[in-house]
């Protein structure tokens, strides 16, 4: 493995991150601090991804890696060749063959299955940080269970807007008790949240937490009674595979003004098109 | 005797990391850890393969005097090098039988602030079965899970049971009999049915 220990990470920093896996995965929704090692790559480019990735993986693990939602953009493919570099192991685009699938910004549209294990990069994991900048601050909040800034900020856009404008990284509460960020993944993504029966991990580098909800948990999206939560809808289809039930992307195609909706989610959106078997 | 370890020290407790991941992700669920397995018989493979997966010289590691011995001792310096307290409330993980919960011993429950810094509990059992009188609910279990833990079993679920009116605060259980393993976490509902 070039000189380096399997998976990259010394195996004490390992054992350190798991032990903290497993807390996490025990206060579900609770950010749990950990000791975030230097990465070969820039904070932001998914290091606590890759750490959480680094310390669960092993050598029959199969990894997928994307990037909102593609498997060919430039994030998804280096991380992927990190480690069949540094691991050795199998990777994969097609989400039904991995075993553990690392995010940037998206859940994949197939339906995850249980014993799957998704890592979210989390470049800002406090969700209750613009609006309280101090962390003793929001971990105080946390602890006392005030989350009650969390609803004057979703009002005030209905104030200024008229609906709920927050789009990606929508507040969500943990099986009734902690307000978590679920990374900046398009509201559209938030359901599948909800008793996942895929185990969700979530990695911030440059902030060193990482916070974890367990398959089968109740997660709620933050809304009012009288403006309930809703997801994006398209009036259009996917330009490629037709698909009307995935998140789309606008893709500007000329400087006319020319313009499709294509499939965020690359590995779906070939499949329905026959391209992959 | 001199206690086994792992004989492949990266891959092993990267398997055994999965197990007891995936067991605390869905409690009640039943695990059987390949690890090798102490002489003396009062730690099990699955007890002894836990310790050296997740054990190392950043733990702090409390053992009940009734599981504490020189072998012990010797086998945890001489392969995971973990420290040791005489304290219960500073401990990392406590190695426990079930009887030492009836005891008023004070674990680590965590803060409010901090509710992660509490004793993981590692309890020594003698029956652990998929089925029984403990009902479980909550994150990772889709609708209702049943545990059998033998009569032995009450004064720590006496204490588990007691977890759902502190949480955050609490304490973990890795429950193991043998090479079996199961995890009870605070953020389990935990029932006594008939």
């Amino acid at each position: 493995m070039n000189g380096y220990n399997f998976a990259y990470l010394d195996e004490q920093t390992k054992r350190m991150i798991r032990r903290a896996l497993l807390k996490a995965v025990a206060i579900p929704g609770y950010q749990v601090p950990f000791g975030g090692r230097e990465m070969p790559m820039p904070y932001g480019w998914g290091t606590g991804g890759m750490q959480l990735t680094a310390a669960i993986l092993g050598a029959d693990d199969v990894l997928k890696v994307i990037d909102q939602g593609a498997d060919d953009t430039t994030n998804a493919v280096s991380i992927r060749a990190f480690f069949e570099r540094v691991a050795g192991i199998e990777t994969t685009t097609v989400t039904p063959a991995a075993s553990v699938i690392q995010t940037r910004h998206r859940i994949p549209e197939t339906p995850l299955e249980p014993g799957q294990i998704l890592v979210f990069q989390v470049p800002i994991p406090e969700p209750l940080r613009f609006i309280e900048p101090s962390e003793q601050e929001t971990r105080l909040m946390h602890a006392l269970e005030e989350y009650g800034v969390m609803h004057v900020k979703l009002y005030e856009d209905i104030a200024r807007h008229g609906h709920i404008a927050t789009t990606y990284a929508y507040p969500v509460k943990v099986d009734g008790r902690y307000v978590m960020d679920p990374s900046p993944i398009p509201k559209f993504d938030n359901p599948k949240l909800d008793m996942s029966p895929a185990l969700l991990l979530f990695g911030a580098g440059r902030e060193k937490r990482l916070y974890a909800i367990p398959p089968y948990t109740h997660v709620e999206s933050l809304d009012f009674e009288d403006h309930p939560f809703e997801i994006q809808r398209w009036e259009a289809r996917c330009a490629l595979c037709g698909s009307a039930e995935s998140f789309l992307d606008e893709v500007i195609t000329d400087d006319a003004g020319g313009r499709m909706f294509v499939c965020s989610d690359t590995d779906y959106c070939l499949t329905r098109r026959g391209e992959l078997s | 005797m001199l206690w086994p370890t792992l004989n492949d020290p990266v891959h092993d407790s990267q398997r055994l990391f999965r197990q007891l991941l995936s067991a605390m992700s869905e409690p009640g669920t039943l695990h059987t850890l390949e690890a090798p397995s102490p002489p003396g018989g009062e730690l099990g493979p699955a007890l002894w393969g836990t310790l050296l997966t997740l054990c190392d010289l950043d733990t702090r590691v409390w053992l009940a005097p009734e599981l504490d011995g020189p072998a012990l001792r010797e086998a945890l310096a001489l392969h995971i090098g973990c420290r040791l307290t005489a304290k219960p409330a500073d401990a990392d993980f406590a190695l426990v039988t079930p009887a030492v919960l009836a005891e008023a011993r004070e674990f680590a429950l965590g803060s409010d602030e901090y509710p992660e810094r509490s004793t993981t509990l590692l309890v020594a059992l003698d029956t652990l079965e998929p089925a029984g009188k403990w009902r479980l609910s909550g994150p990772g279990i889709a609708d209702r899970r049943q545990l059998g833990l033998g009569d032995a079993a009450g004064p720590l679920m006496s204490r588990l049971v007691a977890n759902r009116d502190r949480f955050p605060c609490g304490l973990d259980a890795i429950l193991t009999c043998g090479p079996r393993l199961a995890a009870l976490p605070r953020s389990t509902r935990i029932e006594e049915v008939a």
